[in-house]
């Protein structure tokens, strides 16, 4: 949180600081839009402050975000979002510039959105009698977007790579495209993994997953949600190249996955071995069901009806 | 006595002299560095995308007094104060430009060369040096051509101007 306080300008840090005193610690998203109101998500909920945003703020805060050199921060501007210190996320909008049909990068930028990283350690444990046994399981995890995929992905691979009492850490490679898992700044991690970890940082998952078969040799591969034809092949290359493979897939339930033409091969030659099923009722992260390869329902969570 | 005194004459002139002609020669070498600190810069950019206030420091440790110091202020304006980078730039500019034997010239170079800085991409950027490395080229040239017509010359003249006081006052 200290990291986002350092790069708000002073305005807007003084606007959070009067209308905000207490709930400082609940701050799930700071949004800030040019000439429009600031807005900050807390504990779910969304409010606008009686501040308006001047053009002098956002400049100000592209300044600090790119350490005043725009030429640093290209490749960011082209996706669209950056990582800080910390692991908090900055989305981008504005005005797009475009060469030869692809996007060059954002000028102009009129909208941020700050998503302040929560690291949730623990989360996974539950999981292991379910994923392991004597190796890491090929595992799925399922969920429509804000149920905690990412955030559960990100506690097995603290977990895999730094053990428990009986399990010994293992080789954990992380090819993180969208810089969301391991939330690197100059290619460091900032999000507490164990020691037995690399990652390739903002790497296309395909290519990723296979320069770390290649140069890393790891026990367990994380990705974050596969989804295009290549990403499907790369995940057959690595199960099959003995490495046990971790990622996530948009979606409600396992269903949902099957109807996705592109992961075809992959569930077809039943890859995965386990899949987890996220749902955000009563709160995001909460696990519905865990099935194996088969279908078989390893454990359902008992629906409280009312 | 009066020997004595005519003595000092003659040395302090010489003196002057020898400072003016130390200027002249001060000035295309500072410029070289300058030019070779801007090219350096250009690298930084383009090949190591490094921030600036990383970059200024890298240039601060590659050069020499006073143009480092240059450098080193910019590279703190911008780490601890809330400025832009064009306002640290011409600020450190003013501190740095009287220790130095730049001229005007180069003053308005580089300051125009500072509100460029940060601002663009990478080909934008790189634009900007090659634009103020033309100028500073230009500039050179003029303080190469000076220094050749006046240097002997300011030399000579001290010593001349002191044996001409010499002997008026004898």
């Amino acid at each position: 949180m200290e990291a986002v306080w350092g790069i708000l300008p002073k305005t807007v840090a003084a606007a959070l600081q009067h209308h905000l005193p207490s709930c400082r610690r609940g701050i799930e998203e700071i949004r800030i839009r040019v000439s429009r109101p600031l807005e900050v998500i807390v504990d779910g909920t969304a409010r606008l402050l009686p501040y308006e945003v001047t053009k002098e703020d956002g400049v100000h805060l592209l300044n600090k975000l790119s350490h005043y050199s725009i030429y640093a921060v290209e490749e960011e501007l082209k996706r669209g979002f950056m990582t800080i210190e910390g692991g908090h996320r900055v989305g981008l909008a504005g005005k797009v510039i475009t060469e030869g049909g692809k996007v060059k990068a954002i000028r102009d930028v009129s909208s941020f959105n700050i998503r302040i990283a929560k690291e949730q350690i623990g989360i996974a444990e539950p999981l292991i009698p379910y994923v392991y046994d004597g190796r890491w399981r090929h595992t799925m995890i399922i969920g429509s977007p804000q149920t905690g995929k990412t955030t559960l992905l990100r506690d097995a691979a603290r977990l895999i790579s730094s053990g428990t009492g009986r399990i010994p850490a293992q080789k954990v490679a992380i090819v993180d495209e969208r810089s969301e898992i391991a939330g690197c700044v100059k290619g460091i991690p900032q999000f507490s993994f164990g020691p037995r970890l690399d990652v390739l940082d903002a790497c296309p998952k395909a290519e990723g997953m296979m320069m770390m078969i290649r140069a890393m040799s790891p026990d367990v591969m994380i990705v974050d949600e596969i989804g295009r034809e290549e990403d499907s092949e790369a995940v057959l290359e690595a199960a099959n190249a003995g490495v046990s493979v971790w990622t996530t897939v948009h979606g409600r339930n396992i269903q949902d996955v099957w109807q996705r033409p592109t992961l075809g091969p992959v569930m077809e030659q039943k890859v995965f071995e386990r899949f987890i099923e996220l749902t955000n009722i009563p709160h995001p992260g909460s696990i519905r069901r865990i099935l194996d390869a088969g279908g078989t329902v390893l454990y359902e969570r008992a629906v409280v009806h009312r | 006595m009066k020997w004595f005194g005519a003595l000092l004459i003659l040395a302090a002139s010489t003196w002057l002299g020898f400072a003016a002609a130390r200027l002249l020669h001060e000035r295309p070498r500072q410029l070289r560095q300058l030019k070779a600190a801007l090219r350096a810069l250009e690298a930084e950019v383009m090949y190591g995308h490094t921030p600036l206030a990383d970059a200024a420091m890298h240039l601060a440790r590659q050069t020499t007094a006073p143009l480092s110091e240059l450098f080193e202020r910019f590279a703190a304006a911008l780490c601890t104060e809330e400025t832009s980078a064009a306002e640290a730039w011409e600020k450190s500019l003013r501190a740095v430009w009287g220790k130095t034997a730049l001229k005007q010239g180069e003053f308005e170079v580089m300051k125009q060369f500072g509100a460029t800085l940060g601002q663009y991409d990478r080909l934008t950027q790189q634009r900007q040096i090659a634009l103020a490395l033309a100028h500073l080229e230009r500039e050179e040239a003029e303080a190469l051509d000076n220094q050749a017509r006046y240097a002997k010359m300011a030399k000579s003249l001290g010593v001349l101007a002191g044996l001409l006081l010499v002997i008026l006052l004898m």
